[in-house]
């Protein structure tokens, strides 16, 4: 059993029920043992518009709590994981930064040293554990699905700070669906953004983003889509019905986390899954 | 509290100062950022026209404007910009000074703030719903209880320096 904490972060942890569920199902199944640690914040980037010295300081906090349990952490919110690997990047190569930061950080004994690495589901997958393990799991193959993939733009870009996947064409998660038995295929709206970050100040536009690619993912001829972030899956599955009613589409997308897709092809419990929480229409897919 | 309110400033003009001088220097004008822009085709935000106002020192226009707040923050600008200039972090800085001078914060930044401020956390526990419209809280379905700041005066008191002056 390999060890990492688990970074929750605020969306999983306080609504996006059914991601951690099925993390925790299924990450056990391959050999991942993960830790609970109590005192993590927020990663401080859904605030970085108001200020971004804040930010910088929160992903560092939760850094610091992290480097005290000597374990990597396992971050499965992409926009989370963005803020934890800009922070390290910042602080691993500004020394100013950092001993200004560590200030701050001693009025609640922490310090940051540096020494964690950040993971995220999607590199969890496929570097960590590889394909090959995951095959071996694999009970119930998603036979005959066709199934598009969303990675987000928090795990994609920007590639100098170092993240899992190519930033123009990733294949990570293809790799996962294809071990999995299920059929992918490339398409053009693959990389366009969900407009999770905007749904707090121009909810309409943010919706219509939603909408648009949802309804090229359906024109496509997919029977789902996956994805890797819960504000994305906020958007495309828990908002999918008011992002049909912005773009003027009535829109049945089936819209799943990969991690329960892991589940189901491992011939896990739905419910231990969470995806009686998916608000999309999930039971037309016959897995 | 006001020391940190005049520290921050200092900060993020230095920034922004910095950005600045970078931009002067490197950005050419190519507009690849705004061909890949997210919200270019919904919202009309142009990052090479920003780029081009604040080279000429247009930026208390740019800070005042309501365009700056249209960024999706995709990183596609940040990515594929040939010089490395990064309009999305240009962005960033231009909203925090918005913020600073004591412009209206738009949407629900305020109480998102104001949450991770009191909890730790951008919302509190939420009850959902499932497909067939039951109710179901985190201890129903077995989830261990939230972690968040387990002593909250000590992380308020250094957010509150850090936080702004409004909140």
């Amino acid at each position: 059993m390999k060890k990492y904490t688990l970074y929750p972060g605020c969306v999983m942890q306080t609504e996006q029920y059914g991601y951690e569920l099925s993390i925790r199902e299924v990450f056990p199944v391959l050999g991942v043992e993960l830790v609970d640690v109590e005192n993590f914040s927020c990663c401080g980037e859904p605030v970085k518009s108001i200020n971004q010295l804040l930010t910088l300081y929160l992903s560092a906090r939760n850094l610091a709590i992290a480097e005290q349990q000597g374990f990597d952490l396992f971050v499965p919110c992409s926009v989370c994981h963005f803020a934890l690997s800009e922070c390290k990047n910042i602080l691993d190569n500004d020394g100013g930064m950092r001993s200004r930061v560590n200030e701050m950080l001693a009025s609640e004994d922490l310090e940051y040293k540096g020494k964690v690495g950040v993971v995220h589901t999607v590199d969890l997958l496929y570097d960590h554990v590889g394909v090959k393990e995951i095959k071996k799991h694999v009970k119930k193959p998603l036979k005959g699905l066709k199934i598009a993939s969303h990675y987000g733009c928090h795990l994609v870009r920007p590639s100098e700070i170092g993240r899992p996947v190519d930033s123009e064409n990733p294949m990570k998660i293809e790799a996962v669906l294809e071990a999995l038995g299920a059929e992918t295929m490339d398409y053009a709206e693959k990389l366009d953004c969900c407009g999770g970050l905007l749904l707090v100040n121009l909810p309409e536009s943010a919706l219509t983003k939603t909408g648009q690619k949802l309804q090229a993912v359906e024109e496509h001829g997919f029977d789902g889509l996956v994805t890797v972030c819960p504000w994305c899956q906020r958007m495309f599955d828990s908002r999918q019905k008011k992002a049909g009613e912005t773009v003027a589409a009535k829109l049945e997308v089936p819209v799943f986390y990969l991690t329960q897709l892991l589940g189901l092809a491992f011939g896990l419990d739905e419910r231990k899954l969470g995806l009686d929480l998916n608000l999309s229409p999930v039971d037309k897919l016959k897995v | 509290m006001a020391e940190a309110q005049v520290e921050l400033r200092e900060e993020i003009n230095n920034r922004l100062l910095r950005l600045q001088n970078e931009l002067s220097d490197y950005c050419f004008q190519c507009a690849k950022c705004t061909s890949g822009c997210e919200a270019h085709k919904l919202l009309e935000l142009e990052p090479h026209k920003i780029m081009a106002l604040l080279k000429r020192g247009l930026i208390d226009e740019m800070v005042n404007s309501d365009v700056i707040w249209t960024c999706m923050s995709c990183f596609k600008c940040r990515e594929r910009c040939p010089q490395k200039v990064s309009p999305v972090d240009v962005l960033f800085a231009l909203k925090n000074l918005a913020v600073m001078g004591g412009k209206q914060i738009p949407g629900n930044y305020t109480s998102m703030l104001q949450s991770i401020l009191s909890m730790g956390l951008i919302q509190d526990v939420q009850e959902v719903q499932t497909r067939d419209m039951k109710t179901r809280r985190r201890e129903d379905l077995g989830l261990p209880r939230v972690s968040k700041p387990k002593d909250a005066s000590k992380f308020q008191m250094v957010l509150t320096k850090l936080a702004v002056e409004k909140v």
